[in-house]
């Protein structure tokens, strides 16, 4: 079971601790009460890094790197800093939401990775409290963060200049 | 002359049955949503302006064609219920041009949001220039059958609202559902029998994807027609029960 978790947002990387999580994986209706309950939730985990972007750029460039499941620089020093040294990665289990970027964080810096249902079930309640559970954010920058990377994302999946009116050929 | 929708001063509008819609009784009943961006129509919709805002001020309202959207055929069709009411945040599978996602942002209003996915870049061009005026709603140019692709976007959602007219379009909502949709939230999905499976009668198609949700930890609610508005077409609504 993880005792760590990775939650990848518009805003910024966050890294949570895993405190109580024998019970998650029993999809019991009880179980998904106390994973909606932020009281609840909240002793489950505790964030112990929240790393913002500092730019429209940077953000950019880790969505897509996380939607090709590469593992950032960014994203890895924070891992370094916060899972490898203390620890030397001996006991952590990292919840993260993508197997590809799984084995790549456990490939370069040797932290075991876990994308197993119980992994995305932690996550899910993650997803579901973020803006709360991520200190420091007020109650709209996460959907405003969510937009404005949003449209930079789309607009680089265009192979052409959104601007642009298509030139008709005659 | 600007075309019939404008009946004068005799339009009189009425709350639907649907929180976040309404009907524009005049010569004719227009299914109609309140205006986000007053002034303005998305893909050349008729637009209303009816007495009764804040100081006599006129409201606009802008024509939903049941023709054109498979929500508004839904609507018009008898669904009881949509789920997509002011305020709820929606995943919006299929966006295409964003001419539906208009009226769901509209719908939804300031408070709510849409997350609006297509993976078309040309009918991606259009979903982003139209939301560039509805700031409620958040383009993702990304393929819906692989959420991981485009999480760092997503806050979880109340409802999913799936139009992808692909074969394997069940498996796509499920997917979704598991990283986004809220335990108790809902699912609206049109189904094309055609585009699942084109020999089969089309009810047989809407059991076998009906049946694929209930193994997935959905509760179906409701399964309409979408007749006269569209041919072999059925709206289904189910709850999400991840204890199930």
């Amino acid at each position: 079971m993880a005792t760590h978790a990775l939650f990848e947002s518009a805003s910024g990387y966050a890294i949570f601790q895993v405190k109580l999580h024998e019970d998650i994986g029993a999809r019991t209706k009880a179980v998904q009460d106390s994973i909606k309950d932020l009281a609840k939730f909240g002793k489950m985990v505790s964030l112990i890094s929240f790393s913002p972007f500092k730019s429209a750029a940077e953000a950019l460039e880790n969505i897509n790197d996380i939607s090709e499941g590469l593992l950032n620089d960014h994203l890895k020093s924070l891992l370094e800093l916060n899972l490898s040294k203390s620890k030397k990665g001996s006991n952590v289990v990292l919840a993260v939401s993508d197997a590809v970027l799984a084995s790549a964080i456990g490939e370069s810096l040797k932290i075991k990775c876990d994308a197993s249902d119980d992994s995305q079930e932690i996550i899910r309640g993650i997803r579901l409290h973020a803006a709360k559970l991520l200190k420091g954010l007020e109650a709209n920058d996460l959907t405003k963060a969510q937009l404005g990377l949003g449209h930079s994302y789309s607009r680089a999946k265009l192979k052409f200049n959104v601007n642009r009116v298509d030139n008709m050929i005659i | 002359g600007r075309g019939g929708a404008r009946g004068g001063a005799k339009v009189i509008l009425e709350p639907h049955r649907h929180p976040g819609v309404f009907i524009a009784k005049g010569k004719d009943h227009l299914l109609v949503t309140k205006n986000l961006v007053p002034g303005e129509s998305v893909y050349g919709e008729k637009r209303i302006s009816i007495e009764g805002g804040v100081d006599d001020t006129k409201v606009e309202y802008r024509v939903w064609n049941p023709f054109r959207s498979k929500l508004a055929a839904g609507v018009l069709g008898g669904m009881d219920k949509v789920f997509i009411e002011p305020g709820k945040k929606v995943l919006y599978l299929g966006a295409a041009s964003g001419t539906s996602v208009s009226h769901v942002a509209d719908i939804v209003g300031p408070e709510g949001v849409v997350y609006a996915v297509e993976f078309s870049p040309r009918s991606g061009r259009d979903l982003i220039n139209m939301a560039k005026k509805r700031t409620n709603v958040i383009p993702i140019v990304e393929d819906a059958r692989l959420p991981n692709k485009y999480r760092m976007l997503m806050s979880t959602v109340d409802v999913i609202f799936a139009d992808v007219a692909q074969p394997d379009q069940a498996r796509i909502v499920i997917h979704n559902a598991q990283y986004f949709l809220k335990d108790g939230g809902h699912v609206v999905i049109s189904i094309k029998a055609s585009c699942i499976d084109s020999t089969a009668a089309p009810s047989a198609v809407f059991v076998q994807e009906v049946q694929k949700l209930r193994e997935n930890k959905f509760k179906p609610i409701e399964q309409i027609t979408l007749e006269p508005y569209e041919r072999d077409h059925a709206m289904v609504s189910a709850e999400y029960q991840r204890h199930l």
